[in-house]
Formats: C-alpha cells, structure tokens, sequence
C-alpha cells in the first residue's frame, strides 16, 4: 500500500528562485516578529530559549506487559530521557478490556495493556510520580487512565496537585484521523471538558489536553491543514471550556499542542512559527485571556513516522536528523525522534537509543540552542510563514461556514479533505513527482535486514489470566455501586472525573467504565465520510 | 464497464481489529474506484467472520484485509478460517500492512494471494486485483439457480450477479414468495444506512429473515463505485439471518441501481421475510422506489427543512410513513411539529436514534403489524 507521504511542492516549486526584500514589503516586523519571548510569539515563547532549557527529551514507549514497559521505562531514564510518555495498546486505546472478543492479538502488541488500577500500579512500579513527568498518549478513555494515574499516586500518598505531566485527550483529531473514538462527538468533547475543569482546579501542573495535528498529518494532511484543524480544535475546547463556566486563564495554559514535522524543512519551520501567533492573537482578543501564559502555543513534536521507508531503513535515521533540527528550529518545546526501524515493528532497544542520540547530538554538538530563532528575518521564512497563516485563516473560515468543528465533524470536512490531500500525495508518489530516496528512485536490492522486535503471543494469556484474577477477588458490591453512581452522574450532566477515580479504587476496568458511559452516551459510527 | 452483460470487478475492503489506521485503505478505495472497480470497505473494527460474511453476501471477487497492528498471523489464519466455514474459498484474499519480509511466505503458504507493504505502487496492487478477479471461477447461471433451488446462500450471492448484468433477463423468474417490501429513503445525510442496519437486526431479534438492498451511485467518469452503505449497516456483531447486498446504481435514475425490482424478487423467491430497500440519497423527484415496494419509510433529520419542503410533492406523497432519524439532536421536537401539522391523513411519524439504538421497535412494530 502506497501511503508513502510525500509533499505538496506546487506552490513552491512554482515560486520565485529565490526571495528577497521586496517579497515582504511593507510587513510590520515590530508587531508580527517582535523578539523571542514577546506578544505574538511568532519567533518563539521564551527569550532565552534552549540556552536557558534545552527541549524535554520524550520518547515514546510501551509493549507488552505493565512489567516489561515498567522496565523500557526504567531503561530510558538511565539512559537520560527527562519525561516518560506511554504508548497504550489498541484494546485500552479504544476503552476495551484485555479480554474483550475484539482484543484479539493486539494485547499488549502497540503498546502497553492497561485494563485496571493493579496494571497501573505495575506500570509506575519504583518511579517516582512527584518527580517525573509523564505523557499518556490516549484519547476515548483518557479521563479513565487519568483517573488510574490519580488513585495510584495517592495511593502512595503523592496528591494530585504535585502530577507533573500530559494527557493526550484530544478526542477531536480521533474523528478527523485516527479513529479511536468511542462516544459521539458531543458527549466526547463533555468528556474532555470534565477533564479540563478537574485540572483547573485540583492539578495545577498537568497538561489536561494536548491537541494534536500529529495524527491528522500522518492521515494525509498537509502542513496547512493539519495545523489549521488542529488551532481549530484548540478554539472548539476553548469555546466548550468557556460555556462550561471556567475562565479562560484558569485553564488556557495547561492547553498544549502536538505536531509532526516532516519532511520539507522550511514549511515545517513556518508552521511552527505562524502557529504560534494565530495562538496567541486568537487567545488574547477573541477569548479575552488576561495572563501571558494564556497566549503561549507550547508544544511537543514529533517527527514523521508516515516518512519512512521499510527499504533501506538506515535512511531513516537520516529524515528523522532532518526533520528533529526542523522542529528545533521551529522552536518546539518537547521532542519525539522516530526510530529508524519502526516501518518494520515495533522499535528495538538499540533503535530507540540511535533516536535518542539523535537529539542528543543536535542539542549538545550542532550550537542550535544557542540563539532563539535562528531564521527569523529571513525573507523565506518570514514570507513562508505570512503564507502558512492565510492559508490557515482560509480554513478556519470554511469550519466557520458549516457552523464550527463539531458540526464539521458531523459533515464528514475534515474526513473529506484529509482522504482527497492523501490521494493527491499518492497520485505524485506513483508518479514520479514525488520522490522518495530507496523507494521510486535510488532503489537498490540491497534489503538491510534490522533487528526486529517481537511481542511474545504469551502476554495476552497472562494479562487475560492477571485480569480474571482481579474480577474475581474485588469487592463486588463496592464494584457495582461505584459503576452505577458512574451510570447516575453520566446521565445527570455532571463532571465524572471524580466517579471515575472512585470506579478505578473500587476495581472497576477500562471496559466496565467505558461501557457504562456508552449506555448513557451511545456508540458512534463515524459519521457520513469514510 | 459499457457492455450490458459486464459488471465492474467487485472488491472488499476489510479492517480487521481494532486498528483505525485507513489512511492506506482510503487511498486504494478510491484509485479502485477510479480503475473502474465497485469497492465495498467494511469500515472499521470488524472482525473476520464478518468480513467473509459480506465478501460472501456482496459476491466478492477479492478481499483484500488492511492490517496495521501487527496481528496479521493471529487475524489472518481466522480469515482463511472463515472463508472456509462459509464455502468461498474461490475468492482470493489479499493482505495489506506492516508485515516484515519473514513473515511473507509464512502468509502465502496458509493460502494469501499476496500481501503488500507500505510503498507497494497502487498501479501494482490494482494489476494484481484484476489477475486474481480474472483467475476466480464463478458459478454459471445454470449452477447458480441449481445452488439457489438448494438454500445455498454462496449460489444466491452469485445469482444476484448474474441477475444485475442481465444474464438473466427473460430466462428465469425466481419462485413466488412472501416476503414484504420496504422501502427506506431519504435524503443524503440522514442516517438511512445505520437506521436499516438498525432496522434488519430488530428484525431478525424478532425471528425474522431480512435482506436489504443498497444501492450507491456510480461514478459517472470511470464507472467504478465506493458502495458504503454496507459500513453503517454492518455495524456490530454480524448477524447470520442479515443478508446486505450492495448494488451500484450504473447508468439508471431514479435512486436504484439496474434490475433492483427483479433482485428484491430474487430475495423473495428465496424465502427471506423482509426486504428491505435503501435507494440513492433521494432528492424530491426519486420516486422510483415506490413502484417496487409495498411501503416506503422516509427518514427525515431534525432541522432538515422546514414546513414548506414538507409540503412539496414528490418524494413526501409516496411515504407511507416518517422517521425523524437522530432524535438525539437538538430540534427534534420542533421537526415532529412541524411534519405533523404539514401532514394530511394519519400517516405515523416515528422519532428515532441509531446512536442510541432507541426507537427502533416502534418502526419494527409498524413494519410487521
């Protein structure tokens, strides 16, 4: 299957050679690229940049069992990763059991198997929540996995205001992209305003979403599109949190995003920078936020999995080089290198360490980190990224014609627009117009045979047995009425969060709670494109 | 695709699973679709029974099976499984996914046709879907009402085909039978794929056999099709007593494909209860399903129109009865309202919500009084 990604080069190609003043004539350089650190943030959110923090360093890492993650994650923070981010398996991403009938063959295949509370606890086993901070990357029943997390760290008497951390939660991009969703669009994005209120007042220094354009690009986006869906999606939450009853600066910083960066260098940069000042501007007079840090587009990137290739797999090495000094450039504030053997499988140890020398080497070799915005004044960049904007702003007016995201969603846009950006890269892929080094041009016989890792079939059976074990020694009357007070709370509008971290203590799996809610909520079925 | 007794290749789509990975499906959707073939995607989370049970339903020509996740040896060994149990074992099945380069053999020796990686050219991948299509054989119409006389669902799927490239035209008129026919439409976007899928499973609760008729538009440039009706329907746990067949509407208009009156008899003949038949995404002037139905169900949204296009006629004389669909958006209310008073007669207006699967029985009530 082709789903090699590849550029949209017309605009560029059918550009000028070069660039120069005249290009940006009349640009106000004061009120659009002030210095890094000023309003509206177009060069960057900090002045001092990398010479003050050099970027958290967050791979991305999950397999198998609670126990064998629980040691990855050990691994990497001897190895000097600065945050842990979990990679959940496709059962817990769709809220389903290890025992699910559709769990079939993918327990613990793409990520870790997490059904309760005990396979939380077995996950953060001799790692110190007060003091790491810790990514979750799951969607449908991110408000459940939060409520695990929660109960362990007090469990170990670690409250929940001392959680330093990120959680995906971005149910929007699940019905643009990746298909992970459970509940229909309304209740979903309910879901994830309880989640946003709980962490405006109970966990001050948690991330309670990360709105992700990640996912929307590797379905086929393009740069434009998957940062102008993606601010889209950041408005739609504001707007949920705002009629909600919260004030904007109460939760507004605790919002952050996510990207991809690919593989065309400048217009990934651009992205960055235009992305940052539609942000900001957006925050301050559209929704009024009074404090700074309100305004701040703060992000984690990730470089492209869609660009690498199966054949000649040490090439990926190269892209993910490119495109990580792209997102550095761009001025990112956390980063995710892609190992080099992940077209294959999941990613070996020595795979995963090769990416994290990656960003080792340009934060401590290349001397990137020692000025703020290197490219800023550059008539490339600074008209690149002026063009990126109005690009974005054309989109937000599309999604404001049919009535804002949700609606959109409801349409089929986004769905829509995606498949057609998709086709067209694959139509310049099988073409020829699109190049992709080791796949249609400089492609040689040469098959580099990388070591692969393979999940043992074995894991399933345990987590299943682990999993009956637990159903059967907790306290069944404590189990059913902490789901039927889940069941009352749903249906009476209330915020869950709290019904879910007394379901997680009283036994309760990912599958029960999310089934109780899809009662109440419904099960939707994706909407009207495909 | 312009001679009468030649049909577009027919190919299935499947996810398997739980992986939501279809970037790589779309894609090859609809360049099948623009090589001139009907595709049929299955949409997500499916599972293998009820992937082979619509390549057996649909009289598919290949299967090919979308697999991101890694579970190509625990998925596919249930594939071949199945198409085994339900007697397809003519239709070659095709894997698509990460699948590293040891483990390709592995596949074609339990019985895949071929598998591709990320980067196979589609160009590739079509050549090999037409091959394998050229390479099946197919029942002769003579085999086929032999198979059909018998009950065998394999030799009716084949019939069905036979039947809309007009093979059979003027040669064989199927046995008389019983079953009632209901017409569903409505206009596009109102949710009459989830609702029929909802409809045929309240159905067969009740003990009846169902079979349904979906018909999707072709695409009038490369005569190829995305028929998804099937994806809403098929949503859930497979059902044996629900037989989906999807049509492609070719070149006729009017909201049905070509020969739907004689495939709703064909149903018939062969001893299902209900027929149940989805037309096109119907404007006002998309009668045509009355002529081959008993009664038509037209299914309306909230805030779909107001009391005027109520009112025109068309498409709302021919309803024998409404359905407000997604009653769980706002103004559901005011849309009964507004149909009720722009109504002559007692025609019923049921309200209904296939995300929520409520109001379902009250139609199935109706249907079967």
């Amino acid at each position: 299957m082709a789903t090699r990604p590849v550029e949209d080069n017309a605009r560029r190609s059918a550009a000028a050679p070069f660039v120069g003043p005249q290009d940006v004539a009349g640009k106000n350089w004061a009120g659009e690229v002030p210095p890094p650190g000023e309003y509206p943030y177009t060069r960057g959110i900090h002045r001092e940049m990398y010479r003050k923090r050099i970027w958290t360093m967050r791979q991305f890492a999950g397999f198998g069992s609670a126990d064998q993650t629980n040691q990855r994650f050990k691994y990497l923070l001897e190895h000097g990763q600065t945050g842990l981010s979990t990679a959940f398996d496709l059962p817990t991403l769709m809220g389903r059991d290890s025992d699910d009938p559709l769990a079939l063959g993918e327990v613990g295949r793409c990520g870790v198997a997490i059904s309760s509370l005990d396979d939380m606890r077995r996950l953060f086993d001799g790692i110190a929540l007060d003091q790491v901070s810790t990514s979750m990357t799951i969607n449908a029943p991110a408000a459940i996995l939060l409520a695990f997390y929660i109960a362990v760290a007090q469990e170990r008497g670690i409250g929940a205001d001392q959680l330093r951390g990120t959680l995906q939660n971005d149910i929007l991009k699940e019905f643009h992209a990746q298909n992970e969703y459970v509940f229909p669009p309304r209740p979903s994005v309910k879901l994830v305003i309880d989640t946003i209120e709980y962490g405006a007042q109970h966990m001050p220094l948690w991330n309670t979403v990360s709105i992700s354009g990640y996912h929307i690009r590797e379905a086929g986006a393009s740069a434009v599109e998957e940062m102008a869906f993606t601010l889209a999606d950041g408005m739609c939450y504001t707007e949920e949190s705002l009629a909600r009853g919260l004030d904007v600066d109460e939760f507004a910083k605790r919002l952050s995003f996510f990207f991809d960066v690919h593989n065309d260098f400048f217009e990934e940069i651009a992205k960055f920078r235009a992305a940052r000042r539609i942000w900001a501007r957006t925050m301050r007079h559209k929704y009024q936020a009074q404090h700074e840090r309100s305004w701040w587009l703060r992000c984690h990137a990730q470089t492209a999995g869609v660009t690498l290739t199966e054949q000649q797999p040490l090439n990926n090495v190269v892209r993910v080089a490119y495109q990580a000094m792209a997102a550095v450039l761009g001025g990112t504030q956390s980063l995710h290198t892609n190992s080099m053997d992940e077209t294959l499988a999941l990613p070996t140890e020595q795979a995963v360490k090769v990416a994290l020398r990656t960003q080792q080497i340009l934060a401590h070799e290349t001397n990137v980190t020692q000025v703020a915005d290197p490219l800023g004044g550059s008539w490339f960049i600074e008209k690149l990224t002026d063009e990126v904007e109005r690009e974005a702003d054309a989109i937000f007016r599309e999604i404001d014609a049919l009535g804002g995201v949700i609606p959109a969603i409801e349409q089929g846009y986004f769905r829509r627009r995606i498949a057609e950006t998709a086709m067209r890269q694959n139509n310049a892929f099988d073409n020829g117009e699109a190049v992709v080094v080791g796949v249609n041009k400089f492609v040689d016989d040469d098959y580099v045979r990388v070591p692969i890792l393979k999940i043992d079939p074995a894991v399933e059976k345990q987590q299943v047995a682990r999993l009956a074990q637990m159903k059967k020694d907790r306290d069944v009357k404590r189990h059913g009425a902490a789901l039927a007070a889940l069941d009352r709370a749903a249906r009476d509008g209330e915020n869950l969060m709290p019904h879910l971290i007394a379901g997680a203590q009283a036994g309760a799996t990912v599958g029960e709670m999310m089934n109780t809610m899809a009662n109440v909520f419904g099960r939707y079925d994706g909407g009207p494109e495909w | 695709m312009n001679s009468m007794s030649e049909l577009p290749i027919r190919i299935l789509l499947a996810k398997i699973g739980l992986d939501g990975h279809d970037r790589g499906v779309k894609v090859l959707a609809r360049s099948f679709r623009d090589a001139g073939f009907d595709v049929i995607y299955t949409g997500l989370w499916q599972t293998a029974q009820s992937s082979m049970l619509a390549a057996l339903q649909e009289d598919i020509d290949v299967v090919g099976v979308s697999l991101l996740s890694a579970a190509h040896l625990t998925v596919m060994p249930e594939v071949l499984r199945w198409r085994k149990e339900l007697g397809i074992e003519d239709v070659p099945v095709v894997l698509g996914g990460i699948v590293p380069e040891d483990e390709h053999q592995q596949l074609l020796d339990m019985g895949c046709a071929a598998v591709f990686n990320p980067g196979s050219p589609v160009t590739e991948i079509i050549a090999t879907m037409k091959r394998l299509a050229e390479q099946r054989r197919r029942m002769s119409a003579a085999e086929a009402i032999r198979g059909y006389d018998d009950h065998q669902d394999t030799a009716l799927a084949q019939l069905l085909t036979h039947i809309a490239r007009g093979q059979l035209d003027g040669t064989w008129t199927p046995p008389a039978g019983k079953a009632r026919i209901i017409g569903v439409t409505g206009a596009p976007g109102v949710g009459k794929s989830s609702f029929i899928g909802r409809l045929g499973k309240g159905l067969c609760a009740r003990g009846h056999r169902v079979a349904v008729v979906a018909v999707d538009p072709s695409s009038p440039v490369h005569g190829g099709a995305l028929l998804g009706d099937r994806l809403r329907m098929m949503w859930g746990e497979p059902e044996e007593n629900f037989f989906i067949r999807s049509l492609s509407s070719g070149k006729v208009y009017g909201g049905l494909g070509p020969r739907c009156a004689e495939i709703v008899q064909a149903f018939s003949g062969y001893g299902f209860d209900y027929v149940l038949v989805e037309s096109v995404g119907a404007g006002q002037s998309d009668t045509a399903i009355h002529d081959i139905v008993e009664r038509t169900l037209l299914l309306l949204m909230p805030e779909s129109g107001d009391a005027i296009q109520f009112s025109k006629a068309g498409i709302m004389e021919i309803a024998d009865a409404f359905v407000i669909n997604k009653c769980d958006l706002a103004g559901a209310d005011a849309t009964v309202g507004q149909l009720k008073s722009a109504l002559e007669g007692d025609r019923p207006v049921f309200r209904a919500s296939t995300v929520l699967n409520e109001g379902i029985d009250a139609v199935v009530d109706w249907i079967t009084q």
